[in-house]
């Protein structure tokens, strides 16, 4: 929906230009509070090292602290070569670990993993697939404004990755900048086939351009800002609570959508038990590091 | 088998249409008079023709005739053509209309029938700015119908406007019963029915998308349109093909007595229209076309990047008649909008229609109106409008197209009048064709089209029993066939409720062949009966069928929202309305105040709607996203309204629930809708005080209930994006609505001789500048991402003012 959403805002804004109009107010209001359930935040890799599942308990809406953490549960990954990894709370913050005992990595693409925890005498249970993934080709930068209103210049990216044909892929996209990952609602990008859902079968084509040229900051970067970029390979279930996730945080305006739940694949094992939030994904991740220097600009076309 | 019925369905209504044209006295004799007495009586005259306006010679719609002598009556059809019979005699004709002078005709019905046009002379300047038009002056209490408003161009010229721009559609919502979703919304939501659910008519021709700039005006001119009204309920048997209201809007015939020139000036758009009388008065036209022309004023400001860019909307109305002779008038009307917008990314729609129409008069009581129409409504969007990127662009596009032919009958027999006749559609629809291209490699992509055809048959009876109860019921037989060629989807069945229905079968369809057949009886009656003291009671039960449905999920309906058809998945919607209501005139001349309260229920079923993240977008397998519930509305009205005197208009108040049941949303629970709205009260003021001859003034107020909202009761991190949880859907109310608009006209000072006629509108929109609620919504800060807040969008937050200048050559 996002290239949609870009779309309304102009028009809207022309008519704005002429009205003074269309506002948002930050307002007081009461909420009630609903029970507390599991919140999981697990994404695991095929990369090298140490894994981390978060468990957290949700909390009231308005209630901006750290959420509180779900200790003491039992977690366990195991996929389908029959292997068992357990994950820790060694330090007692709610995040659960897996380290590696030498040289084993847990993630493996085309394997199939599935979470289990025990918390608070209840069970659950997700599974995932790890997906294929494209590499990262290259990454260039090009001078501009920051937008055609602006005057200010600078330096704007676009990564080159060519969607794996044969399949329909799903993957996401993160990007940092000088080592500080980007992590606004705006910045969840997700495509399948390297495209936007719904917009032309693009299956084997490289990554469309609104795609490439998604890694960026409003102030657009510097020279010399370090720029890295990851794909992340999704299962279609991944894909679509991302998808929802970015909708719910972004949700407003003349063209909203019914406020839903973010999808979970959290699931009580007791049937007519209270599921969880969250998700468990697993990722096959490429990614790609360039730095904004003269040979890796291309001119404006 | 289902084929051969919608043949056989169609053979009759030929047959009809054939069988009445070749010989109308067969005919009626075929139809039957219900009324005996009549029938034997070989006495009995009709004395018919067309009422029309002196000044220009638009026919005029509802006239009162009225027989003297007999104390019966009749009002003037939707082309000014009226007949009353009776036996042997001399009679009074009295032809009264509101805002015209009254005219008293002798008549001779001795040895033969008797053609009689008459043309009714405006009254003076003050009565002209009458209210709401009513027809005769005790229409509200003598006339059948009811859940009825009509505005009329004149006061819908005088409502205060947004932006100064008169709006048929914003103003129809300061009626009862009408809402919206909020302000600034496309289209309107009558008695708890969504926006699809409105038969939008445009001289008979349906317009799909009635908005222009994403809803805040619409397509129709006020230049060109000469009476608008809105039928809430009691839905008369001609009428069909959508569940909630019809909103009928003709347009004017152009000036057949001399060349008139008009035009306006105003922020937004300006207008010109130009009407005259053609072939010696045999005929006339008007064409009307406004712009837009933001656009042409900011160019010069534009930097580079900018210019070229597009936002403009404007559309081109005409119509033309001819008068072949007594017995046939030929009509054409078209109407071609469009709104474009778009820098390097261009996005644009817009509707086009054109309506034929031929009026034949083939007795004295035999009336036929035939209508061929065609209405398309399509967009399409862009990412590459200057050309710039050939190797990295994607343009989608979608379109409705509809034909149709649709002969209706009046058959007038003194306390009888029988309406019968067809119709008949062909939907097309392209729900969407996209092409992408990424680094140079192109790849097309498309839904094929899905067809549909799409019959009624109707007859209708309006019959004075006695002089104090008159009936009108009728029946309405509608038959939908989905059709090829196209593909069919089987898909599971066994999913739990709220989740997304896999595909198990596809099935190709040959072109014609029948895919799904649904049909519908629909009856429909609606009952008078006058009490005492200029009063009456009145009642009515409709029932009607959808076959097409908007695909929308979206608070505001958006021009990208596709329309299907009810497929082998989708059923159509059906609506049951029942009405009553207590009509009463009172004050001065017994018709100074016209008041009425209505209660009514509605019962919807095979309502669409979405899963959680239904995926509407060029989706093949739409159908496995949707779900089907149930909805109930009902409420009250009060409607009072002055139509005469210094301070004029209406204050209405609706008291009204409407709701909704989906197995999958809200845990199967009833919900209330998106534009549910417990209270609404509106006022619409006009003040015409005699001193100040050429000043006038006009205010509206409303103030209604807050619509509901989706509120979270708790959050969840995930990858620190905090993210909310809902217990339910729409269980809160955003805050209360409430806006007051003012509205001043000054008119030129009139010189002898000259024919120039003009004037200034000055108002403002939302006079103490509240911040209307649209909506609250929910999010985390922009800059502390932890921190989530509750943000309330308002669209017009701020007092606007305008002005427009209005002309008449």
């Amino acid at each position: 929906m996002k290239k949609y959403k870009l779309i309304y805002h102009l028009p809207v804004f022309l008519l704005a230009i002429y009205t003074l109009s269309g506002c948002e107010t930050v307002i007081d209001a009461k909420l009630d509070t609903g029970p507390s359930q599991l919140s999981v935040d697990a994404i695991l890799t095929d990369q090298a090292g140490q894994q981390t599942i978060r468990l957290t308990q949700t909390a009231a809406y308005f209630n901006s602290n750290t959420p509180p953490a779900a200790l003491s549960a039992t977690v366990t990954v195991s996929d389908d070569a029959g292997k068992t990894y357990a994950f820790t709370d060694s330090d007692n913050d709610g995040y659960y670990t897996w380290k590696p005992t030498g040289n084993d990595t847990l993630g493996h693409i085309g394997r199939t993993y599935q979470l289990n925890i025990t918390y608070q005498n209840e069970t659950y249970r997700a599974t995932s697939k790890m997906n294929r993934v494209p590499s990262v080709d290259s990454i260039t930068f090009v001078k501009t404004k920051l937008n055609p209103f602006s005057t200010t210049e600078g330096y704007r990216a676009e990564f080159y990755a060519r969607d794996l044909p044969g399949a329909v892929d799903y993957y996401r996209i993160r990007y940092f900048r000088n080592n500080e990952l980007q992590n606004r609602a705006r910045d969840i990008t997700v495509a399948q086939d390297g495209a936007f859902q719904g917009s032309a079968d693009t299956d084997g084509l490289m990554f469309i351009r609104p795609i490439r040229r998604s890694i960026n900051p409003d102030s657009l970067y510097a020279l010399n800002d370090v720029v890295k970029v990851e794909v992340h390979s999704l299962t279609l279930e991944a894909f679509t609570f991302w998808q929802e996730l970015q909708t719910q945080v972004t949700n407003g305006g003349l063209f909203a959508t019914p406020p839903t739940n973010v999808p979970t694949n959290i699931i009580n094992t007791k049937s007519g038990g209270r599921n969880g939030v969250g998700f468990f994904m697993t990722s096959a991740v490429r990614s790609r590091t360039a730095q904004v220097i003269p040979t890796n600009l291309r001119p404006d076309l | 088998m289902k084929t051969n019925l919608r043949i056989r369905l169609l053979y009759l209504l030929v047959t009809v249409a054939i069988g009445i044209s070749a010989n109308g006295q067969t005919t009626q004799n075929t139809i039957g008079q219900p009324n005996g007495p009549e029938r034997r009586n070989a006495a009995q005259f009709t004395v018919s023709g067309y009422i029309k306006d002196a000044s220009n010679g638009e026919g005029l719609i509802g006239v009162s005739v009225y027989v003297k002598e007999t104390g019966t009556g009749t009002v003037t059809n939707n082309y000014g053509f009226y007949a009353v019979t009776a036996p042997a005699g001399n009679y009074t004709l009295i032809i009264s209309y509101v805002g015209f002078q009254k005219e008293t005709r002798s008549v001779s019905l001795t040895d033969r029938n008797l053609r009689l046009d008459v043309e009714l002379q405006e009254e003076g300047k003050q009565l002209q700015e009458v209210v709401v038009s009513t027809k005769a002056e005790d229409d509200n209490v003598k006339n059948i119908e009811m859940s009825v408003n009509q505005i009329d161009v004149k006061t819908l010229k005088r409502i205060p406007a947004l932006l100064g721009e008169v709006d048929v559609v914003r103003s129809i919502q300061l009626l009862p019963g009408v809402s919206t979703v909020g302000e600034g919304a496309t289209g309107f939501n009558v008695r708890g029915g969504s926006i699809d659910q409105n038969l939008v008519l445009l001289d008979e021709a349906p317009v799909y998308n009635s908005s222009h700039l994403f809803g805040f005006f619409s397509v129709f001119n006020p230049d060109a349109v000469k009476d608008v009204k809105l039928i809430k309920g009691g839905i008369p048997s001609n009428y069909g093909g959508r569940v909630s209201s019809i909103l009928d809007v003709r347009l004017k015939e152009g000036n057949a007595k001399k060349p008139e020139l008009n035009g306006g000036i105003g922020l937004i758009f300006s207008r010109l229209s130009y009407e005259r009388p053609v072939f010696k008065g045999k005929g006339s036209f008007i064409v009307a076309a406004r712009r837009s022309y933001a656009d042409i004023l900011a160019q010069p400001f534009l930097n580079s990047d900018l210019r070229g860019s597009k936002f403009y909307f404007y559309d081109l109305t005409a119509k033309g008649n001819y008068r072949i002779n007594d017995k046939n008038t030929v009509f054409l009307s078209g109407y071609l909008g469009r709104d474009v917008f778009g820098a390097d990314f261009g996005f644009n729609w817009g509707n086009a229609t054109v309506s034929a129409r031929w009026n034949h008069v083939f007795s004295d009581r035999l009336f036929l109106n035939t209508t061929a129409y065609y209405s398309n409504y399509d967009y399409s969007l862009n990412s590459d409008l200057k050309g710039k990127n050939p190797n990295d662009f994607f343009r989608t596009d979608s379109r409705i197209v509809d034909y149709s032919l649709k002969p209706d009958f009046s058959l007038f027999l003194g306390k009888n009048t029988i309406t019968f006749g067809g119709q008949s559609i062909v939907h097309d629809f392209q729900p969407g064709t996209a092409t992408a291209a990424s680094a140079g490699a192109v790849r097309s992509f498309g839904l094929s089209s899905k067809y549909a055809l799409e019959n009624a048959l109707y007859v209708g009876n309006e019959q004075q029993v006695t002089p104090k109860l008159q009936l009108q019921y009728g029946l309405r037989y509608s038959l939908f066939s989905y059709i090829g060629p196209g593909e069919a989807y089987f898909f599971q069945t066994d999913v739990p409720t709220g989740q997304r229905r896999t595909v198990l079968t596809t099935v190709d369809y040959r072109g014609r062949e029948t895919i799904k057949t649904y049909g519908n009886w629909e009856p429909r009656f609606s009952a008078k009966y006058e009490l005492p003291r200029n009063s009456s009671l009145k009642l009515s039960y409709n029932r009607l069928a959808q076959y097409i449905h908007l695909i929308s999920n979206t608070t505001a309906s958006t021009p990208l929202d596709v329309w299907t058809p009810s497929t082998n998945n989708i059923r159509p919607q059906i609506a049951d309305q029942i009405a009553g209501g207590y009509f009463k005139n009172f004050g001065k001349s017994g018709n100074e105040f016209e008041a009425s309260v209505e209660v009514y229920y509605k019962w919807l079923q095979n309502q669409i709607d979405y899963i959680d993240g239904a995926n509407l977008i060029l989706n093949k397998y739409l159908e496995g996203d949707l779900l089907s519930g149930r909805g109930r509305a009902y409420g009250a009205e009060f409607f009072l309204k002055r139509t005469t005197g210094v301070v004029n208009g209406w204050v209405s108040y609706t008291l009204a629930k409407t709701e909704r049941q989906v197995d999958g949303i809200n845990n199967g629970d009833w919900y209330a809708t998106r534009f549910d709205k417990r209270h609404t009260l509106t006022s619409v003021l006009m003040f015409d005080p005699p001193s100040a001859k050429r000043w006038n003034f006009a205010a509206t107020f409303t103030l209604a209930s807050g619509t509901p909202g989706t509120f979270p009761t708790n959050r969840f991190e995930f990858q620190d994006i905090t993210a909310p949880i809902f217990s339910g859907r729409n269980n809160y109310r955003i805050p209360a609505y409430h806006r007051l608009d003012l509205a001043a006209t000054l008119q030129g000072r009139k010189r002898t001789g000259k024919k120039k006629d003009d004037n200034w509108v000055f108002s403002v929109y939302n006079v103490y500048g509240r911040k209307n609620p649209f909506s609250v919504y929910f999010q985390p800060n922009k800059d502390n991402p932890r921190v989530t807040e509750a943000i309330k969008y308002s669209v017009f937050a701020t007092v606007i003012p305008s002005v427009t200048y209005n002309f008449k050559f």
